[in-house]
């Protein structure tokens, strides 16, 4: 009978002991799964800042600009920076002039530095008067028609305007940024996310796998005369954290300190004859 | 004694194997799809009950919906899709359904009562029924539309700078579009979430942004040459794999934060990409989240000669343990451990999780 007991509880020893073990185990093996994946990944608090000439005191922050980050180093990226180097500029006032706009609606872009017409409100000063814009005016002409309702016309008046005013500038330069963004992403096998800069200068790429990347805007801003391209590389940590310094951008007239990468810049290129010139 | 360690260790092993499966279920807890047995069953269809996602109704949306339906004109202010689509879009396949006795139930898709002598419909879209589908929207797009394109320099009869110097204060003199195209000041009040507000604290209506919700934020552009134009519904709507509810009560961690506050100044009124720093990289509004760092609470609200209201709750926390962060938050995300991110930025040791500080 002792031997009997004395058996039953060796193996309740044996058993409870490997049950801890097992069960220690199995913690382990559910916890790891449990260590935070964000602090294995970085951020990049982008900054950038330019002086336009020498007229300007200051830098600003360049807003409302879209950079990318593309995985690999300068050396890595370099027939990529080498294809957005050598791809033809064309400017706004070029694209619009080479379309025949007419210098009021030119005029118009450059009040506020639009792009585009979805820049800004059109506003009814810009359709009635001696200050209205002949497309403009085309448009809210057809709008009216349409939907019977002048207010209305203005405000879907972009609905109404030739596919090339509207958003031709947009698309040529999509085509430009997809062709660059398919070069990037075939050679790194990475997908290039990208961020736009809000009105001080600031964008945050978030939530990176550590390692060196080319910060770049593919396609070359225009800051002041001149066409400014940034292609730099950064090296981005494991949790490294938003709050952390900037990586502070900027071009050659700023000679601000801790400034991690100048851009190059050319001056714009001439535009040719306008059609409504010829 | 070597039967008894054969024994433990066999059984050990059975174990080792049962954890195992345990352990990776619990990694990647996937509920496997219950099939009918038998292959598909017939059963009876409630046709009161319509769906988008039968193979059948799945044709071209143009096929059944007009853009816009001719009543636009008495029921909106701007060419839309506002009513059902004709009966003939109905007709064409469930004829049989629908001459089915007096009350056909498939009439009540569309009409409030199944009568020949009644036609009046629900509100279209019915905002009683839950949603079919999801909005695709690039946010990255748009923003680059809408961006402005180059600064200039102050050469004389040039503009000046589309750029400000200070972090919040709106001083641009220049009008551009931006977020508030779409994202204006909410006019009315959330619904409250179900049991009520938390410690009854009712933010005020202007604490959230609003977010469009008709077509005409939408068709003011893509009416008919912009993809995706009117009639290409497909382009923005998307078939949800179940059907939702609409999510009338926002979901916010700093339930406190008023967009339209910041004091007298209303030093909140900023550029919205100044706080929600993932936005500009969102092509859909899949897996969006308006996430703000606290960065972008403490470039104010924790600044040395100016506020400590970060700092203060956290010296709070180290006193006393049950004390619940409320300045901005209520007390459900209050009593919870502060983020790490939080004591990084007030320059605190972080301390040990409630329970553990031993």
């Amino acid at each position: 009978m002792t031997a009997i007991t004395l058996k039953y509880s060796r193996l309740a020893l044996l058993l409870t002991f490997g049950l801890t073990l097992l069960s220690s185990f199995a913690v382990f093996s559910v916890g790891q799964t449990q260590v935070s994946p964000a602090l294995a990944r970085g951020v990049v608090r982008l900054r950038v800042r330019v002086k336009l000439d020498d007229s300007n005191k200051r830098a600003v922050g360049l807003a409302r600009k879209r950079f990318f980050l593309i995985k690999g180093s300068l050396e890595e990226n370099k027939d990529l920076v080498q294809s957005i180097e050598q791809r033809p500029l064309v400017s706004r006032d070029c694209y619009y002039r080479g379309i025949g706009a007419s210098e009021p609606f030119i005029s118009w872009l450059k009040q506020n530095d639009c792009e585009s017409v979805y820049c800004r409100e059109i506003e009814t000063k810009n359709v009635e008067g001696p200050g209205a814009i002949p497309e403009f005016q085309q448009a809210i002409a057809a709008g009216e028609k349409e939907f019977g309702s002048r207010e209305l016309a203005r405000k879907w008046l972009a609905v109404n305007l030739r596919d090339d005013l509207r958003s031709g500038f947009y698309q040529r330069q999509q085509l430009d940024l997809h062709s660059l963004l398919k070069q990037a992403e075939e050679r790194t096998g990475r997908k290039v996310i990208s961020v736009m800069t809000d009105r001080n200068g600031t964008a945050y790429f978030t939530d990176i796998e550590p390692g060196v990347y080319v910060i770049s805007n593919l396609i070359p801003a225009e800051v002041g005369e001149r066409a400014t391209l940034w292609n730099c590389e950064v090296n981005v940590n494991a949790g490294d954290l938003a709050s952390e310094k900037p990586f502070l951008i900027s071009n050659p007239a700023n000679k601000e300190k801790n400034v991690k990468c100048v851009a190059v810049e050319k001056p714009l290129p001439a535009c040719p004859p306008s059609k409504a010139s010829r | 004694m070597k039967h008894e360690a054969r024994f433990v260790l066999g059984i050990l092993a059975a174990l080792l194997v049962l954890v195992q499966g345990f352990g990776n279920d619990a990694l990647g807890q996937k509920r496997k799809p219950v099939r009918p047995r038998g292959g598909i069953t017939q059963r009876s269809i409630d046709y009161s009950r319509f769906s988008h996602s039968t193979k059948q109704h799945q044709e071209s949306c143009k096929s059944c919906h007009s853009a816009p339906t001719p009543n636009w004109q008495k029921v909106r202010a701007f060419p839309d899709v506002a009513d059902y689509p004709d009966h003939d879009s109905c007709v064409r396949c469930h004829r049989p359904q629908f001459f089915k006795g007096a009350q056909p139930p498939i009439c009540s898709v569309c009409h409030t009562k199944v009568s020949p002598r009644h036609d009046a419909r629900y509100l279209f879209p019915n905002p009683r029924r839950p949603e079919q589908f999801k909005i695709e929207f690039p946010h990255d797009k748009h923003q680059d539309v809408i961006a402005s394109w180059r600064i200039k320099s102050r050469l004389p009869g040039s503009f000046g700078s589309s750029v400000v110097k200070s972090a919040h204060a709106v001083t641009e003199d220049k009008s551009y579009n931006n977020c508030t195209i779409c994202h204006g000041p909410a006019t009315k009040a959330v619904a409250p979430p179900a049991g009520g507000w938390m410690d009854s604290f009712v933010p005020p209506v202007d604490a959230f942004k609003s977010a469009p919700e008709k077509h005409d934020a939408c068709f003011n552009c893509h009416w008919k040459t912009e993809q995706p134009v009117r009639d290409n519904c497909a382009g923005c709507h998307k078939l949800a794999a179940v059907r939702y509810a609409t999510v009338t009560t926002p979901v916010r961690i700093s339930l406190k934060f008023s967009h339209e506050g910041g004091g007298e100044k209303k030093n909140h009124i900023a550029e919205c990409t100044t706080c929600h720093i993932n936005i500009t990289k969102a092509a859909s509004l899949r897996g969006l989240r308006p996430d703000v760092p606290i960065t972008g609470c403490t470039e104010c609200h924790n600044k040395e000669g100016l506020r400590q209201d970060l700092s203060k709750e956290l010296a709070a926390l180290d006193q006393n343990r049950t004390f619940a962060c409320v300045y901005c938050h209520t007390s459900n995300v209050g009593k919870l451990d502060p983020p790490a991110s939080h004591y990084l930025v007030a320059e605190r040791p972080a301390i040990k999780p409630r329970g553990q500080e031993r």
